[in-house]
């Protein structure tokens, strides 16, 4: 056994030890959950919770809250944090409704909100600053570049889902980064924060390569205050990850990834086509149930269980799987399998030594998972063409017959988008499937906007709508674009500006858990000159100043005088005195030489 | 030498009249041989890739192998629709449209993965209805955000009208093939059109919510478009070469980095040869190149959708149309790896499309001369007409006869030199020649009046051309040929003689209406040779003769002969008539020409219309106005 391993062993055994008796305040559970979901995708929804007291949060003893984040927080007077990292969209047509209810992911890119401690407002956009910086660093996102323009301050569209004792001095900050790409240097530093650390329990499932070459793909970290009626208050940590991956896609070995097409005798063909012949195949499609295992579609298998899991009956169950029970599965030795009543779920509770793999075979006419509708449809796109106006379309559509659907739209637009809120028009369209252009105070139920202003906040606009049982409604509005100053491009290549997505808050149901939809961001593209034309200028002029430059400055600077006059100017002071005795002695030495020779 | 030059300045005969008509005809002489040049190698350029990202045929294509089963089956599947189709209604020709073929259409691609979604609309123009649906559907790129898309069309009609089965096989197969792949950064959205003509348009306008009552809007939608490509297969037989049809609606044209990427997958990578224009025998002749040249500035200069791709062009989105052509041993899955390395070269586009040229005349797949280069030679045309109105403009100031520029002793000069002419003229120009400094008082009113009088006139015609019903097109053009006739002269005879209605008018005044003409003219010529440099380079030659039309004065019957046979030189080149001389030439009839512009400007948004009957007509009638004012 190695010194490090030894010293490893010796610690964990010292942390076990430790906190045994403060088991009942701070815990760690983790949790997986599977679902096959239709066109051969799979859900893979991993969470991990960690619970510190107060005060011990207070005093930094960090035990499974990391320390990295913690001190962060501390020192950014953050009380309630949540982080998001997503890519990709979520089908909600095919996928039915999102995990979580929606309220564990954020809009392509980043999304972070926090409650910030403070007194006034500009002391906390300067602690959200802090907040954001730091971050950065940790995460490895460039959420430093979360500055004013790209900071609201949501009104309605977010409540805090911990407990705030002293909630009058807390301030929500919100900033959005649509453009940023989602990578494997975010789920490094995503996985250190974890107790475990990627290396046992189900969050040694992780791969990069796997993680994201998802369909779509959502990390969040969820920092919040719980403080139960009785005993003492808890600072929770709840971090997920949640993935549609393509069975297909995933399944293909990393050494082979071409989807090259498939041998002549692997077709699946209709053979009830009166044409199907040796060369001519109409393709049958398989409806679902496709065959896969854990360690064919993440590239590993799970590594035993995190001793670091809490070890009572909730949570032993720590992979759950929601196929109908008599759908068969296999799973490797030493896991035991519960199956729950409700007929779809089933879990499994890990042996601690062994790993762990679960695998489907492929099995054909099945009873399906029934999937929810989703509450709500909602799509956002920009309309028109051209350099200087455009507009915005949002369509949502109820597809519940009978219940009409409440909820808050927000939108956080950049600066050189400006809105025209007094163009804001809606359509209705009912279950006849006529539109119907209604005035927007019908559907609007309240207004919170603040308008942009330029370089130094964006617009912010809430709008609380509703929504007839049945019906879509388009909502349109006008916006124009502003000429950026050329260097306010950043330096990347010109795609277009990213424009964050929408967020909807749902209301129906008051008490329960919300519902968070967001809408697809958006590529904006402004008027922009062809910078290598102005490069090559600025090259030019610079070379062609440089050189004119240079030859005035030393045209200037030099006095041109004539050999003798030279001597002369500089015998008049004490160094060129000395200089010129100098020089001619020396001069007197080479003649001297030069005689001699 | 200084001598000559006051000879020269003191003699404004030569200044004002003769000086200006050399230029001017320098100016047409030079335009002309300029556009002749161009084919040269000292004045054409290489086509290249400008845009780096593009990467152009460095990838592997892998749509080969079994997918050419799926090919297959899927074919035969819609033929036996197609068949079934036709035996039920064989009185339908729209037999691919139905319903029955839209839901297998729908239920493929959905099989395949892709949200898809329908689109109905329906055009009304020249009094026929054009009514269809678009299936289409949508690739969502596996990580990607809808941001950014790229378009495959596949109509069901060519752009020559035939069934394109094969080219609508073969995307739906492609559809199925880049559903598995994982490496797409942008959307593909798969356009099923029924036609060439009306499906694209009717979905591009609803794609920016731009479009008329009729169109349905879409239920689906995607990012920015990024490109479109069109795909053609409409034979059975394998193809020799790739027809890369790039002209789009008012003679816009795709980036050429887009047509250069489409030219060397073609060539480079996958062996096929790459026309276009309709050149099949190109040897990189002079002659060659001239005629490709020619033939696309035909295309660009009258402005019409050239294929499912021209929609998409107003939109700043480029567009090409691939046309596989000739009895070769190239199959459908050749078309079908092009196609995905282009896709593939698109996907890899991080920007818009921007870096390459967008007014270019190609002369060869791989030669090409830009706007630099090119666009003297319209300016040229459109400037002998500046030239000349300027000079006009300066003789009416300078160099005018003191007694015929005032109005009030006007009339008995005029009625004095009308009768005997030719002495009259003799003593004008003696008069002039000793008073030619003297400073004259323009009378602009009537000019004016009437060139912008006749240039409103413009829009009759323009009204009628396009809202009246396609039967009655071959009529009136030919009514149109007769009111050309008499038109000028009865303008003519109510501006010599008033006719009783007003006073009769100067010679300096038709002095000024030839300017006001021409300087519209030009002015008008030279900034749409900067948007559409071919249809002003035709104009501008049709209207050469304009520059050089005056009233006659002289011997009476000299001056009728001269005059009239002028009248009928120039008839010759009205626009009714020239559309009448180029439907005898091609064959083709003229109600069906007028039905497409007609088609153009209700549903393309086509400008050349505008163009004929609001500068070309105007100009011509005020050239015939002066010519026929010689008779009277």
């Amino acid at each position: 056994m190695t010194v490090p391993a030894l010293f490893s062993l010796l610690l964990a055994l010292a942390v076990t030890l430790w906190s045994l008796p403060a088991s009942a305040s701070s815990d760690y559970q983790e949790q997986l959950f599977l679902q096959p979901l239709p066109q051969s995708s799979l859900l893979a929804s991993f969470n991990f919770r960690g619970n510190t007291s107060q005060q011990s949060f207070d005093n930094q003893h960090f035990r499974y809250f990391p320390r990295a984040l913690g001190q962060i927080l501390q020192h950014a007077h953050t009380k309630e944090l949540h982080l998001r990292f997503t890519t990709g969209r979520w089908d909600a047509e095919s996928w039915g409704p999102r995990p979580w209810n929606g309220s564990k992911e954020g809009g392509t890119g980043v999304e972070l909100w926090a409650w910030i401690d403070a007194t006034d407002d500009e002391e906390a956009f300067a602690k959200w600053i802090t907040l954001t910086q730091s971050l950065s660093g940790l995460f490895c996102a460039s959420m430093n570049f979360v500055d004013s323009t790209r900071t609201t301050r949501p009104v309605a569209s977010f409540e805090p889902t911990g407990d705030h004792p002293h909630a009058e001095g807390l301030h929500l900050l919100h900033g959005t980064l649509p453009g940023e790409v989602v990578c494997t240097e975010n789920l490094t530093p995503f996985l250190k924060l974890l107790p475990c650390k990627g290396k046992t329990g189900i969050s040694s499932l992780f791969d990069g390569h796997k993680l994201f070459d998802a369909a779509w793909q959502s990390m969040s970290v969820d920092m919040r205050p719980i403080c139960p009626s009785d005993g003492e208050c808890l600072v929770q940590i709840e971090q997920t990850v949640d993935m549609v991956l393509d069975i297909e896609r995933s399944k293909r070995s990393r050494t082979n990834p071409i989807p090259r097409p498939v041998p002549n005798e692997q077709l699946l063909c209709d053979a009830s086509k009166p044409y199907n012949s040796e060369d001519t195949c109409y393709p049958l499609e398989k409806a679902s149930g496709k065959a896969w295992s854990l360690q064919e579609v993440f590239g590993r298998s799970l590594n035993g269980v995190c001793p670091l899991a809490e070890s009572d009956g909730s949570s032993e169950q720590s992979v759950c799987l929601r196929v109908p029970h008599e759908r068969q599965v296999f799973h490797s030795e030493g896991a035991v399998e519960h199956k729950k009543p409700d007929g779809f779920t089933r879990c499994f509770s890990l042996s601690s030594s062994q790993p762990f793999d679960l695998s489907i075979p492929e099995q054909p006419g099945q009873v399906q998972v029934p999937l929810e509708a989703p509450v709500l449809h909602a799509e956002r796109t920009i309309v028109g063409h051209g350099q200087e106006r455009g507009g915005m379309r949002i369509i949502f559509g109820n597809p519940s017959k009978t219940t009409s659907v409440d909820f808050i739209l927000f939108e956080s637009l950049p600066w050189f988008l400006r809105p025209y809120i007094h163009t804001l028009q809606a359509t209705i369209t009912g279950p006849d499937g006529v539109p119907r252009e209604v005035p927007s105070s019908e559907l609007v139920t309240g207004t919170f906007y603040r308008p942009a202003i330029d370089r130094e906040r964006g617009t912010q606009l809430e709008l609380a709508l509703s929504v007839p049982a049945a019906s879509s409604v388009t909502l349109t509005y006008d916006f124009e674009k502003a000429i950026l100053r050329y260097t306010e491009y950043p330096p990347d290549a010109n795609r277009g500006f990213n424009v964050a997505p929408a967020v909807i808050r749902i209301l129906n149901a008051p008490g329960s858990a919300p519902v968070y939809i967001r809408s697809t961001s958006l590529l904006l593209p402004l008027p922009t000159p062809d910078f290598s034309m102005p490069y090559n200028v600025i090259i030019l002029t610079s070379t062609v100043i440089a050189l004119a430059f240079g030859t005035v400055f030393n045209i200037l600077v030099r006095r041109i005088v004539s050999v003798d006059q030279a001597a002369a100017l500089g015998a008049q002071s004490l160094k060129g005195r000395i200089l010129g005795k100098l020089v001619a002695i020396r001069d007197r030495l080479r003649k001297k030489e030069t005689k001699v020779e | 030498m200084p001598a000559a030059i006051r000879n020269l300045r003191s003699d404004p005969q030569l200044l004002f009249v003769r000086l200006p008509n050399l230029l001017s005809l320098l100016c047409i002489v030079v335009g002309v041989v300029w556009l002749l040049l161009l084919p040269l190698n000292d004045y054409s350029r290489q086509t290249y890739i400008s845009e780096n990202a593009l990467l152009p045929g460095q990838v592997h294509a892998y749509f080969t192998g079994s997918e050419q089963n799926i090919f297959r089956g899927y074919k035969k599947e819609l033929e036996g629709l197609i068949n079934e189709e036709r035996e039920d209604g064989a009185q339908n020709p729209e037999v691919e449209s139905t319903p029955a073929i839209s839901n297998k259409i729908h239920s493929i691609l959905q099989a395949a993965g892709l949200k898809v979604a329908t689109q109905k609309y329906e055009y009304t123009s020249a009094g026929i209805t054009h009514r269809g649906e678009n299936v289409y559907g949508i690739i969502h790129a596996p990580r990607g955000d809808a941001t950014e898309a790229i378009v495959l069309v596949a109509a069901w009609k060519t752009a020559d009208d035939e069934l394109n089965l094969n080219g609508v096989t073969l995307a739906l197969t492609l559809a199925r093939y880049f559903k598995r792949w994982s490496l797409w950064s942008k959307d593909i959205i798969f356009i099923f059109p029924p036609d060439s003509k009306t499906g694209t348009q009717a979905w591009i306008d609803a794609y920016h919510d731009l479009h008329p009552s009729s169109v349905q809007p879409l239920p689906l939608k995607s990012g920015a478009l990024q490109g479109a490509l069109v795909i053609e297969y409409p034979f059975d037989h394998r193809f020799k070469t790739l027809h890369i049809v790039y002209d789009g609606v008012n003679g816009q044209l795709p980036n050429l980095d887009l047509f250069n990427t489409a030219v060397a997958i073609a060539g480079g990578q996958m062996g096929i040869g790459a026309n276009l224009q309709e050149m099949w025998q190109h040897d990189d002749s002079y002659e060659a190149r001239l005629k490709t040249i020619l033939r696309g500035m035909t295309k660009q200069g009258l402005g019409y959708a050239t294929g499912a791709h021209s929609s998409f062009m107003p939109y700043h989105i480029d567009a090409i149309t691939l046309q596989p052509k000739g009895e070769g041993w190239e199959d459908e899955m050749a078309l079908g790896r092009t196609i995905e390395s282009l896709c593939r070269s698109l996907n890899n586009l991080l920007e818009h499309l921007h870096q390459s040229f967008f007014f270019y005349l190609l002369m060869q797949s791989n030669r090409f001369v830009s706007i630099g280069t090119y666009l003297p030679s319209a300016m040229l045309l459109a400037g002998n007409f500046t030239i000349m109105a300027i000079a006009l403009w300066m003789r009416t100031g300078y160099h005018s006869d003191p007694k015929l520029s005032g109005p009030t002793g006007s009339e008995s000069s005029k009625l004095k030199s009308e009768k005997s002419s030719s002495p009259g003229t003799q003593k004008d120009v003696a008069e002039t020649k000793t008073d030619g400094s003297a400073v004259a008082e323009r009378v602009l009113a009537l000019p004016l009046t009437l060139v912008s009088g006749l240039h409103l006139l413009g829009l009759v015609p323009l009204w009628i051309f396009n809202t009246i019903f396609h039967q009655y097109f071959t009529t009136v053009t030919y009514i149109f040929v007769a009111v050309d006739i008499v038109l000028p002269l009865l303008l003519a005879a109510l501006l010599s003689n008033g006719l009783g209605i007003s006073t009769p008018i100067v010679r300096q005044q038709y002095l000024l209406i030839k300017s006001f003409a021409l300087l519209l003219l030009g002015l008008s010529l030279s900034t749409l040779a900067t948007l559409n440099f071919s249809l002003a380079f035709m104009i501008g030659l049709l209207c050469t003769p304009l520059s050089f039309v005056v009233r006659l004065e002289g011997a009476a019957p000299l001056r009728y002969a001269i005059s009239s046979l002028g009248l009928v030189l120039l008839n010759i080149l009205s626009p009714p008539t020239v559309l009448i001389g180029i439907c005898w030439y091609t064959g083709v009839p003229i109600e069906t020409v007028l039905t497409q512009a007609a088609f153009g400007w209700d549903v393309w948004g086509m400008w050349t219309q505008v163009v004929v009957w609001c500068v070309w007509w105007p100009a011509w009638l005020i050239g015939c106005v002066l010519l026929g004012s010689s008779m009277f």
